[in-house]
C-alpha cells in the first residue's frame, strides 16, 4: 500500500444557501496522519465525505495523488471511509465484511477470504471471521472496520470519530494502536475528530476549523504553543483569556491595559492600538511569586488536587484565573493572598476575536 | 398490568364492552361455522338436522369453485408479481426525494388506497378495453395491483425509514457498485418486508370483491363466485368455504401469539 | 432526479424509474383519466337512424319496382340514378349506425334521473351514518387496545381484531346474511320462542331495513377505524393520562380534552377509509339487500356497466362518487389538520 496526497484546491461547499465550507486551501501530504479537529457542526465531516465523494464540491477541487476526483464517485476513488457508527454490515459474518471490498472487485471468493483472514489478524481478530458483527465488543467491531477499510488497500484512509463511542481506556488504547496501524501500513490517514487529545496525540499534522474556516494548520506542538487564532488557542487546551486595550508595540512586544493593571505580552497576528485585545496565559505558564514580568495579586477561592498537579481557582477583580501547578509539599498550605506571575513570552495577545465555547 | 387510569366501575364497563364487541366480531363468523356442519340444506343453527360433513364433499365436487379457487390464486399471485416491484420502485425513489417533488409523487402513489374499489375496477376496465383487452383475470390483475401496489409502497417507505443509510455508503466506499450494493445491502435488509408485503398483497387480492367483480368480465374468482351464487340463496358449501377460511386462519393467528408471546419472554 | 441516480447509480436509478412510471401511467392516471373521458361523451341513440335507413331500403324497393316496369330506357336511368342516389345515403347513415359519432359534454352528468341522484344523496347520508357510527362503537375498542390493557392482553386484543380480517369480506357479510335472513338466526330463534310465524311468512324482514346494511358494513369495516385510532392512541404517554387525573380531572373530562385531541389524526384518518369503504362499497349492500331493500348507488353504477350497457353514463356515475369521496377525504385533512403523510399506518 502507497499512501498519496490529498489536496483540496479552493473547496467550498454549500447546501442551499447555507455554508458549509469557506472557500479553503489543504494540502495533506502522502503518508501523513492529519486530524481536523472542530466542534460539532464546523464543516470537518462535510470536507471528508467531499474527499471520500459523497459529496461535490459547490465550487474547486479534489485531488487525490495530483488526479482531480471530479465526477468520480466514491466507489471509483482511491479511498475508504471508517464510519462513525463504523456502517458494518449486519447481516454478514465478519470475514465477508472484511471481504466486501474484494467482492466488489470481482475477486474469488476463496481469494478473498483467504485474504480476510491475514487482515483479521493484522487487527488480532483470528477466528472471529465467522461471527456476526453484532456478536463482537466495541473495540472489536472496530477493529473489524478497519480491517473491511485496508482489504481494499486504499491510498487514503478517512476515519469520521471512530472512536467516540468507546469508552475512555479503550479510546486511549485504541489511539495508540491506530497510530502503529498507520505506522505499519503507511498510507495516508484523514482523521476527523472533535477530542483534542486525539488529534494531538496521534497526529503529524492537525487542521483546527470553525465555522466552515480552517483556523490553523499545524504540528501538534506548534499548535498548542503557538495557537494563530483566540479560537484555536481557547479550543486547544487550557486558557486564561483577560481583556484588556492595547496601548504599545514595539518588535512584538505588546503592552495592554488591563483591569489587573499594565501586562507584558507578544503580539500574535496585528492588533491596532488602542483595540480591545485579548490576553492568553495558560495555567500551567503560570507560578506563585513576584519575580516575573507580569505580576498579579489574587485571592485563592479553592484549590483541586488532579493527583501529580494541583490547580488554583484564584479571583481577582471578580475575574477568575486558574493556575497549574506541579504537586509538591509546598501546595499544602498556601495563604489566601497570592501573587501570580507569568514572562512576556507566556502572554499571547490577539485582537478580539471568536473563542471556543464563547 | 393494569393501569390504574380508570376507577374499577369504569374499568367493569370497559371490559363488557370488549366483550360485547369481540362478540360482535366472532358470534356470525361461529354461527356461519356451524351451520356448515347441518344436514340441511339451508344455512342454518336453529332448526338442527344433524351433524354431517355432506357440504365438503359438495364443496370438493363444485367444479365453478374449485376454478374459482384456482384463478384467485393466480390473480393473487400475478398481483403480487406486479405489485411487490412497483411498490418497491416506488418506496426507495420516495425516500431519496426531496421535500417537495416528494410529497406530489407520494400523493400520487398512496391515491389508490383512498379511491374506492369499484372505482379502480371500472377505470382499469375502461383502460384496457382501449387495448382490446376486454374484463378478465389480466384486468383484474392489473385493477388490484394499482391499490395493492401502494399497500406494498407503503410497508417498505416504513422499512427504509429505519434504515442506516451508512451501510449503503459504506458498501459504495468500499468500492461496490450500486448494483452490488442493492444486491447485497439493499435487497436483504427490505427481504422481510418484501415476504411480509407479498402475504399482504395474496390476502388483499384474495378477498378482493369491489374491484374485482368490475374487472373480471365473463371470469371468475372465488369470491366473486361465491357472490353471484348468493344472489340465488344461500347454500351450505358457502359456509364450508367460510369454515376454511376461519380454520387456515386461527391457526396462522394462534401461531402468530405464540410466536410474538416467546419473543418477548426470552 | 440527480439525487436518485447518485443514490442507486445510473442503471438501476433508471429501471425504478421506469417501473414507477409504468405504475403511475398504466394503472393509476391514464386509467383514472379515461374513466373521466368515457363520463364526458355519448353516442346518440340508435332508433333514429335505424328508422331512417328503413324508409330509404323501403323507397328504393319501390323504385326499383317502379323501373323494371319501365321500358323507357331515359327514364329507367333516371330511376337508376335515383336508387343509387340513395343507396349511397343508406351506406353512410349505416357507417353511423354502427358508429355513431362521440357528442362531448356533461350530459351524463345532468341527465341523471332524480330517482338516481336520490340514491346518490342517500349513499351519502348513509356512508356518514355509517362512519359517525363506526366511529362512536370503535373508539372505546381502540382505548382499550391501546392504554387501557396490558402488553399482553393487547396483543390478544390485536389478533382478536384482526382475524375477522384475514377472513373473505364477502364471507362476513354473507355470516351477518344468515344471521338477519328471513330464515336466517333470529327469526329462528323469535320462531322457536314462538314470537313470529316462519311457515306462514311471519318473519321480521330485517334486511329490507338499511340498518341491516349498516350493521354488516361496521362489522366488515371496523379494523379501518380502529387500527388508526390504536396507532395513534400507543404513542399518548400514559402519565398525560395520570397527571390530569391527579389535577382532579373526570374520566369524562380526561377523554375530551387529552386522549381524544391526542387520537385527532387517527380519527380522521379512521373516518375517511370507512367513509370511502362504505360510500363505494358494492359487496355488502348487494348481498345484503339482493334487491329487496334500497339500492346504494354502487349498485347503480354496477347495472349502468353490466345491464344497461351504458359505460357512458356508468363512468358519470363513478366519477360522481369518487368527486364526493375526494372532497370528503380533502374535508377532514382540513379539519383535522393532518396531512396525506399521516394516512400511511
Amino acid at each position: 500500500m502507497r499512501g498519496k496526497d490529498v489536496r483540496l484546491d479552493q473547496v467550498s461547499i454549500r447546501f442551499g444557501d447555507a455554508v458549509a465550507v469557506q472557500p479553503l486551501n489543504l494540502t495533506i501530504e502522502a503518508g501523513e496522519f492529519f486530524s481536523i479537529l472542530g466542534p460539532s457542526g464546523c464543516g470537518k465531516t462535510t470536507i471528508l465525505r467531499t474527499v471520500s465523494g459523497f459529496i461535490e464540491p459547490t465550487i474547486g477541487r479534489v485531488l487525490i495523488g495530483g488526479e482531480d476526483m471530479a465526477g468520480k464517485g466514491p466507489n471509483e476513488r482511491p479511498t475508504a471511509l471508517i464510519f462513525q457508527n463504523l456502517a458494518l454490515f449486519p447481516l454478514m459474518s465478519v470475514a465477508e465484511n472484511v471481504a466486501f471490498g474484494l467482492e466488489a472487485r470481482g475477486v474469488s471468493k476463496a481469494e478473498r477470504l483467504k485474504r480476510a483472514e491475514e487482515l483479521l489478524s493484522l487487527v488480532a481478530l483470528t477466528g472471529y471471521g465467522d461471527k456476526k458483527p453484532s456478536d463482537l465488543s466495541g473495540g472489536q467491531r472496530q477493529r473489524v472496520a478497519i480491517a473491511r477499510a485496508l482489504a481494499v488497500e486504499p491510498s487514503v484512509l478517512l476515519l469520521d470519530e471512530p472512536l467516540s463511542a468507546l469508552d475512555l481506556k479503550l479510546r486511549q488504547h485504541m489511539r495508540a494502536e491506530l497510530r502503529a496501524i498507520q505506522k505499519r501500513v503507511g498510507i495516508t490517514f484523514i482523521y476527523i475528530t472533535h477530542d483534542q487529545g486525539e488529534a494531538l496525540a496521534m497526529s503529524d499534522r492537525v487542521a483546527v476549523m470553525s465555522r466552515g474556516r480552517l483556523e490553523q494548520v499545524a504540528a501538534p506542538d506548534t499548535l498548542y504553543a503557538e495557537p494563530a487564532t483566540p479560537f484555536v488557542a481557547t479550543f486547544v487546551g487550557e486558557q486564561n483569556v483577560i481583556r484588556g486595550t492595547l496601548r504599545r508595540i514595539s518588535n512584538g512586544a505588546a503592552s495592554v491595559d488591563t483591569p489587573f493593571g499594565p501586562i507584558e505580552g507578544r503580539e500574535v497576528g496585528t492588533p491596532a492600538i488602542g483595540a480591545p485585545v485579548l490576553v492568553m496565559v495558560r495555567p500551567e505558564r503560570v507560578t506563585l511569586g513576584a519575580d516575573r514580568d507580569n505580576r498579579i495579586p489574587v485571592t485563592l477561592k479553592a484549590r483541586h488536587l488532579e493527583g501529580p498537579s494541583v490547580n488554583l481557582e484564584c479571583v481577582a477583580d471578580g475575574q477568575t484565573l486558574t493556575v497549574t501547578l506541579a504537586n509538591g509539599p509546598a501546595m499544602r498550605d498556601l495563604p489566601n493572598d497570592l501573587v501570580l506571575g507569568f514572562g512576556r513570552d507566556d502572554a499571547l495577545v490577539y485582537a478580539e476575536g471568536a473563542l471556543a465555547n464563547g | 398490568m393494569s393501569t390504574a387510569n380508570d376507577s374499577a366501575g369504569a374499568r367493569l364497563i370497559l371490559n363488557i364492552y370488549i366483550g360485547l364487541f369481540c362478540l360482535y366480531l366472532f358470534l356470525p363468523l361461529a354461527v356461519m361455522s356451524a351451520a356448515a356442519f347441518n344436514s340441511y340444506d339451508y344455512p342454518s343453527v336453529t332448526q338442527w338436522r344433524g351433524f354431517t360433513l355432506q357440504w365438503f364433499v359438495a364443496l370438493a365436487h363444485d367444479g365453478r369453485l374449485i376454478q374459482g379457487l384456482i384463478n384467485s390464486v393466480a390473480v393473487a399471485l400475478g398481483v403480487i408479481a406486479v405489485s411487490i416491484p412497483a411498490g418497491l420502485a416506488g418506496a426507495l425513489i420516495l425516500t431519496r426525494l426531496g421535500q417537495r417533488s416528494g410529497t406530489v409523487l407520494y400523493s400520487v402513489l398512496v391515491s389508490p388506497v383512498l379511491t374506492p374499489g369499484i372505482i379502480l375496477g371500472i377505470s382499469s376496465l375502461i383502460f384496457w378495453r382501449e387495448f382490446g383487452v376486454p374484463g378478465g383475470l389480466f384486468v383484474a390483475v392489473m385493477a388490484q395491483s394499482s391499490f395493492i401496489a401502494s399497500y406494498a409502497m407503503l410497508l417498505f417507505l416504513a422499512r427504509l425509514q429505519r434504515q442506516d443509510r451508512t451501510l449503503e455508503e459504506a458498501a459504495l466506499d468500499l468500492g461496490a457498485s450500486h448494483m452490488l450494493v442493492f444486491r447485497r445491502i439493499t435487497l436483504p435488509f427490505l427481504a422481510p418486508t418484501a415476504f411480509t408485503a407479498a402475504v399482504v398483497a395474496f390476502l388483499q387480492s384474495f378477498e378482493n370483491y369491489n374491484t374485482t367483480v368490475f374487472a373480471i368480465g365473463g371470469e371468475w374468482t372465488l369470491v366473486t363466485e361465491i357472490a353471484s351464487r348468493l344472489r340465488f340463496g344461500l347454500s351450505p358449501v358457502i359456509n364450508v368455504v367460510g369454515v376454511i377460511f376461519v380454520a387456515l386462519t386461527l391457526v396462522a393467528a394462534t401461531t402468530y401469539v405464540l410466536l410474538s408471546s416467546r419473543k418477548k419472554a426470552r | 432526479m440527480a439525487s436518485l441516480f447518485r443514490a442507486y447509480g445510473r442503471g438501476l436509478g433508471a429501471l425504478l424509474i421506469a417501473i414507477a412510471t409504468l405504475w403511475i401511467l398504466a394503472l393509476i392516471l391514464v386509467p383514472l383519466g379515461a374513466m373521466i373521458e368515457q363520463s364526458l361523451w355519448w353516442k346518440d341513440s340508435k332508433g333514429e337512424i335505424t328508422l331512417q335507413i328503413d324508409r330509404l331500403y323501403n323507397d328504393m324497393a319501390t323504385l326499383q319496382l317502379d323501373a323494371s316496369g319501365e321500358s323507357d330506357a331515359a327514364k329507367k336511368a333516371g330511376f337508376e340514378a335515383q336508387i343509387a342516389q340513395k343507396q349511397a345515403e343508406a351506406t353512410a347513415l349505416e357507417a353511423q349506425e354502427t358508429n355513431p359519432p362521440k357528442t362531448y359534454g356533461l350530459a351524463n352528468f345532468t341527465r341523471m334521473s332524480g330517482l338516481h341522484f336520490y340514491i346518490f344523496i342517500r349513499t351519502i347520508i348513509y356512508a356518514l351514518m355509517v362512519t359517525a357510527l363506526a366511529l362512536v362503537v370503535c373508539y372505546p375498542m381502540a382505548y382499550a387496545v391501546a392504554l387501557a390493557s396490558g402488553p399482553r392482553k393487547a396483543i390478544v386484543l390485536t389478533v382478536a381484531l384482526i382475524v375477522p380480517y384475514a377472513i373473505n369480506e364477502l364471507l362476513r357479510v354473507y355470516a351477518w346474511l344468515m344471521i338477519l335472513d328471513y330464515r336466517g338466526v333470529i327469526n329462528g330463534i323469535l320462531g322457536w320462542l314462538g314470537l313470529v310465524d316462519l311457515d306462514n311468512r311471519g318473519w321480521i324482514p330485517f334486511l329490507e331495513n338499511p340498518s341491516a346494511v349498516f350493521l354488516a358494513m361496521i362489522y366488515t369495516y371496523v379494523l379501518f377505524m380502529v387500527f388508526p385510532m390504536v396507532n395513534t392512541l400507543e404513542t399518548l404517554d400514559r402519565n398525560q393520562i395520570e397527571a390530569a387525573r391527579d389535577l382532579g380531572a373526570s374520566s369524562f373530562r380526561i377523554h375530551r380534552r387529552v386522549i381524544i385531541p391526542h387520537a385527532k389524526p387517527g380519527i380522521a384518518v379512521g373516518c375517511i377509509m370507512t367513509f370511502m369503504l362504505s360510500a363505494g362499497s358494492y359487496s355488502v349492500p348487494a348481498i345484503m339487500t339482493r334487491g329487496q331493500g334500497g339500492d346504494w348507488f354502487s349498485q347503480l353504477v354496477y347495472r349502468q356497466f353490466f345491464e344497461s350497457n351504458n359505460w357512458n353514463m356508468g363512468s358519470a356515475y363513478a366519477v360522481s362518487l369518487l368527486v364526493v369521496c375526494t372532497a370528503f377525504i380533502l374535508i377532514m385533512m382540513r379539519l383535522f389538520g393532518v396531512g396525506l403523510r399521516d394516512i400511511a399506518k
